[in-house]
């Protein structure tokens, strides 16, 4: 191995953190999870700056009166800036929510992770076809289905 | 991964473009060189490599030895997925609309040379779990002339754990692994399951306090890459949450395990021979009973001579 400087120079080759929320870094072929995960942390990121931002905008009251807030409150309807904010707000907390019920049943119980089975063509891994993949699915069909009747609740009712 | 028995024989783009990532430790510059190749049906992107070593570009460095999947040694990441390229058929890979291959070093190794990655790290990984068996009587096992009991359901327990090869794809593939460098990663945490879901193996106690921390099935968030990308279907994902399902009901003192006995044989009992598959029978006049009792004195002096 070649040395410059009396040091070796070897390439770390490591993605870093960025693996965690960039779902290119690699194209991997029948891998959702890999999505699922990647979602999982960034709706986890956006929830914690969210909050922050709750806990301000809840303390409203607290700087400029609750009639000044109820009359804001109150104009909450339709296509605005506050339900835009409800909107996406609830959309990343049901993803969230929703794929951690998926994430405690497998991580922490190992369940819906298959059984070890010898192996026979095509060689998928067992944990690939068992019943957490149909979770995953139930959990995006799910996401969807609840997040256009929150968008419905927040911009119609 | 899952294998596509047609690949082999499907027909690749006449000329396919490499895109090869380069490094060079001297200068420590990276950067992509391109070959164009003719292919031929069941070419593989390790032979392609190969022919680009030999004919366009000596200087490409890159590991392999079996070119059948068995030794691991020349996982790379091929348009973007951690592979052997001894396994990887062009055909599956290019297409006669884009026929372009990129090559890459694994990630998460540490590049030496192009292709060529360095498995200190990992192996250190794996040789820190201990993935060999551990009985508490030593003499036991040293002088045994019987096997440790097993049921045919245990075994398939851990078989498929068995079968890694070590070639890294696992570790490459992890985004857990890509951004802590303590993590064990898939492969050495597989290993531990395998030997904790082993009835032959005593100390699954020590096993299970010792991976207890967070460089181990804790960090793990469950991408699954690692078994997507698997050759040898080890599935070490599955490994992972059942390592880590293991852990919290040890930790509540309700997990248990069966630790296998060994075979006892009673005194001047001679262990019954199976009788051969009708495939297998001896030619005829050959008695292999009097071969036993009386091996045949082969003339060695004689033959050399």
């Amino acid at each position: 191995m070649a040395e410059k400087d009396g040091k070796v120079k070897v390439l770390e080759n490591r993605p870093g953190w960025i693996a965690s929320i960039n779902p290119w870094v690699l194209k991997i072929i029948n891998n959702p999870e890999r999505t699922a995960f990647v979602l999982h942390r960034i709706t986890g990121l956006l929830m914690a700056l969210i909050i922050m931002a709750h806990i301000y905008v809840t303390g409203t009251p607290a700087r400029v009166g609750w009639e000044a807030w109820a009359e804001e409150i109150s104009k909450a309807h339709g296509i605005t800036p506050v339900t835009l904010y409800f909107f996406f707000f609830a959309g990343i907390a049901w993803y969230h929510g929703l794929n951690g019920i998926r994430l405690l049943l497998t991580e922490f119980f190992g369940v819906c992770i298959g059984k070890p089975e010898k192996p026979k063509p095509p060689y998928e891994a067992p944990s690939l076809k068992a019943c957490q993949r149909k979770l995953l699915y139930l959990v995006f069909l799910l996401w969807g289905v609840l997040w256009a009747l929150t968008g419905y609740i927040v911009f119609f009712k | 991964m899952t294998f596509d028995p047609k690949a082999a024989t499907r027909t690749p783009p006449k000329k396919v473009v490499f895109k090869v990532k380069r490094y060079n430790p001297e200068t420590g510059k990276t950067w992509w060189d391109e070959y164009e190749i003719e292919t031929y049906r069941g070419m593989t992107v390790l032979d392609a490599l190969l022919k680009i070593k030999e004919e366009l570009d000596h200087t490409i460095v890159l590991r392999y030895s079996c070119r059948m999947g068995v030794c691991g040694s020349c996982g790379m990441i091929i348009n973007g997925m951690p592979r052997l390229a001894c396994q990887t058929q062009i055909a599956e890979v290019a297409t006669e609309s884009n026929p372009v291959v990129t090559v890459e070093p694994l990630k998460n190794h540490p590049v030496v040379r192009d292709l060529l990655t360095d498995f200190t790290a990992f192996f250190e990984k794996h040789r820190s779990v201990k993935p060999y068996t551990i009985r508490k009587n030593i003499e036991e096992r040293e002088t045994g002339d019987m096997e440790y009991l097993m049921t045919p359901e245990e075994h398939e327990m851990l078989y498929e754990y068995t079968l890694c090869i070590s070639c890294g794809l696992c570790y490459s593939a992890c985004p857990v692994a890509a951004s802590d460098k303590r993590f064990l990663g898939p492969q050495a945490l597989a290993y531990v399951w395998r030997y904790v879901a082993d009835p032959r193996d005593e100390a699954w106690r020590e096993r299970l306090e010792e991976v207890d921390k967070d460089e181990g099935p804790w960090s793990c968030h469950y991408a699954a890459s690692c078994s997507a990308v698997c050759p040898k279907m080890v599935d070490p994902a599955a490994a992972i949450q059942r390592l880590r399902s293991a852990l919290v009901k040890y930790r509540m003192g309700m997990y248990k395990k069966r630790v296998a006995k060994k075979a006892t044989r009673p005194e001047g009992q001679v262990k019954p021979k199976k009788p051969l598959p009708p495939e297998a029978q001896t030619l005829p006049g050959v008695d292999l009973e009097a071969l036993e009792r009386e091996p045949p004195v082969v003339p060695v002096e004689q033959l050399l001579a």
